[in-house]
């Protein structure tokens, strides 16, 4: 062998890791897939590894009426979409008075939300579950939706804030005297402006908000009002006899998510992993 | 100029929304915290000062240790698979000779999206002593080690953590890999130029100049291995008994189940303590190295 098919064999050993992992990060999600279209028979004995010989779509026409599916989704997308837009505007309406505007304590102000950039989630649980009680929203779409809002904040605003210090300043003196309010210079000029840090952080929330399983998992009790994570915690005791369908609500549960992924990848990950820049 | 970026009544407007939630319900409850550690109270009647007395019948908890060594397994499971072998993966896959990075990124980033909820029943079912894939594995491949993967006292805090490893694998895989991109490529070529073997430049070279990432990420490993509980809570709610409690695990039930509500408050502010102690040392870690 010469030095040069040598090499070439040498980094395809090298990546053979990369490979494997593949395997191991994706396999598992095809044999969800593969088994929502099998009968237990299918799964167990005859053929637990490959693809099923037979698509069985009954599985998810069943998981689809007989279980709470519609429900979970409609309440998720609800929770999410109102959390997620409130919170692009008023972090964005903060960030924009804190790195535009002047006045006196801004810096202050600025570092008072960072702090909150740091507090883990397990150390409002218990007073949070007891406010929530208190303004009697427990199982209501405010018991979420409200602390999806403020739990949101001091990352967007951090982000909104970074890309808003970054606009020269003579755009403002352009609105100035051409005589645009205040209030139009933050919706005609500042907002478009943000666009891109908008997209970011809107994918960033909407996902976290999505997802997001302890606060509901406290906060919500009645199986009208709970969101998708929470709801498909209840299928494994109930209908553990019938794998094929609990695969098909795991996989109707996944779709959404994945889909928005594949279509927005690199947005995603910029915007999953954008909180290094931040926090780091 | 200063006047019209002064205005007081926009500034109100803007600022106050955000401000007025984010302290309702960031701020005071996280005060609340503090302050209702040292009550007795069970949160509806009112509540006793007692001091610290939290705290020293915390120490005694025999919960405490478990979910302590739950949080360090948990951490260190994390930060091994995901950091250790997440570098290695970045190193290759960074390599412009690699093919198909586009692919592998985007398959280490999927479960990242996922539900918790619908991986941990995935892996509920993948772990099945007698149906599960796991196991199946081992038994197709002929190696005989079939476990009782959740129910197993000793290794079922694995498994579990073994699972949130693999979700998030894709994003500390991602952080890690934009840390290679970022070191200038022409460091690593001098380095290889002097004699250094891929490897070694790497060893010498690339992984130095990634501090910053390496910090990020095993504060990211560390701190939710102590905090974990979803994973815990779907998979064995705690059990077998209490074997896989961990400190969150430990504030949901005192709180939540035995109306304790100042000693789960004492343990959460622990575990903010425990989480700062954590964050500052891997701080000074990396940073020590860098003087060096």
């Amino acid at each position: 062998m010469n030095t040069k098919a040598f090499r070439s064999f040498g980094s395809f050993l090298l990546q053979i890791p990369l490979w494997l992992y593949f395997i191991v990060s994706i396999y598992p999600l095809f044999w969800m897939i593969s088994y929502s279209l099998k009968n237990n028979d299918e799964i167990f004995v005859t053929n637990p590894f490959g693809l099923p010989t037979h698509f069985r779509f009954e599985n998810y026409v069943n998981a689809w009426t007989q279980f709470n599916i519609p429900k979970y989704f409609m309440n998720s997308f609800i929770v999410s979409i109102i959390s997620t837009l409130f919170i692009l505007l008023l972090a964005l309406m903060f960030a924009f008075a804190v790195a535009r505007m002047q006045w006196k304590f801004r810096s202050a102000v600025r570092t008072y939300m960072i702090v909150g950039m740091f507090m883990p989630l397990q150390v409002i649980m218990i007073p949070l579950a007891i406010l929530v009680r208190d303004f009697h929203l427990t199982n209501t779409y405010g018991a979420l939706i409200i602390p999806y809002i403020a739990i949101g904040l001091p990352f967007s605003t951090m982000v909104f804030y970074g890309f808003l210090v970054s606009i020269p300043r003579e755009i403002e003196e352009a609105a100035c005297i051409d005589g645009a309010s205040i209030y139009r210079l933050f919706a005609q000029v500042i907002l478009p402006l943000a666009l891109p840090a908008i997209a970011t952080i809107a994918i960033f929330q909407f996902l976290n908000n999505w997802n997001e399983f302890t606060l509901a998992y406290i906060l919500i009790s009645d199986e009208n009002m709970k969101t998708l994570p929470l709801g498909l915690l209840f299928f494994q005791g109930s209908y553990s006899t019938d794998w094929g369908a609990m695969g098909a609500v795991m996989t109707i549960a996944s779709i959404p998510m994945v889909l928005v992924y594949l279509l927005l990848s690199e947005q995603v990950e910029r915007a999953m992993t954008v909180g290094s820049a931040v926090k780091g | 100029m200063n006047k019209y970026l002064g205005n007081k009544s926009a500034l109100a407007l803007f600022l106050l929304p955000a401000l007025l939630l984010y302290s309702v319900i960031l701020i005071y409850p996280v005060l609340q915290t503090v302050v209702r550690s040292f009550y007795d109270w069970d949160g509806l009647s009112t509540a006793t000062f007692i001091g610290l007395d939290n705290f020293r019948e915390l120490f005694s908890d025999p919960l405490l240790s478990t979910s302590f060594k739950n949080g360090a397994i948990f951490a260190l499971v994390l930060a091994v698979f995901q950091i250790g072998l997440g570098t290695i993966l970045a190193l290759v896959c960074a390599n412009p000779k690699t093919r198909g990075r586009k692919l592998l990124k985007t398959a280490y980033f999927i479960p990242v999206v996922l539900s918790v909820t619908v991986v941990c029943q995935l892996w509920i079912a993948m772990y099945d002593p007698t149906n599960g894939l796991i196991n199946k594995l081992f038994d197709v491949l002929g190696i005989p080690y079939q476990q009782n993967w959740l129910s197993s006292p000793t290794q079922s805090i694995i498994a579990i953590a073994f699972v949130n490893a693999w979700q998030f694998m894709g994003y500390q895989f991602s952080l890690l890999y934009a840390g290679v991109k970022a070191v200038p490529e022409d460091y690593f070529e001098a380095a290889t130029i002097d004699g250094c073997g891929k490897w070694r430049a790497h060893w010498h070279v690339t992984l130095p100049l990634m501090r910053e990432t390496f910090k990020f990420c095993f504060t990211i490993a560390i701190t939710s291995g102590i905090g974990a509980f979803v994973q815990m809570l779907i998979m064995t709610n705690g059990g077998p008994g209490t074997t896989n409690y961990t400190m969150t695990f430990m504030i949901y039930r005192y709180a939540f189940m035995e109306s304790n509500y100042g000693y789960a408050c004492a343990v959460s502010v622990l575990l903010v303590l425990i989480s700062l102690v954590a964050t500052v040392v891997i701080n000074k870690v990396f940073d020590r190295g860098q003087h060096a």
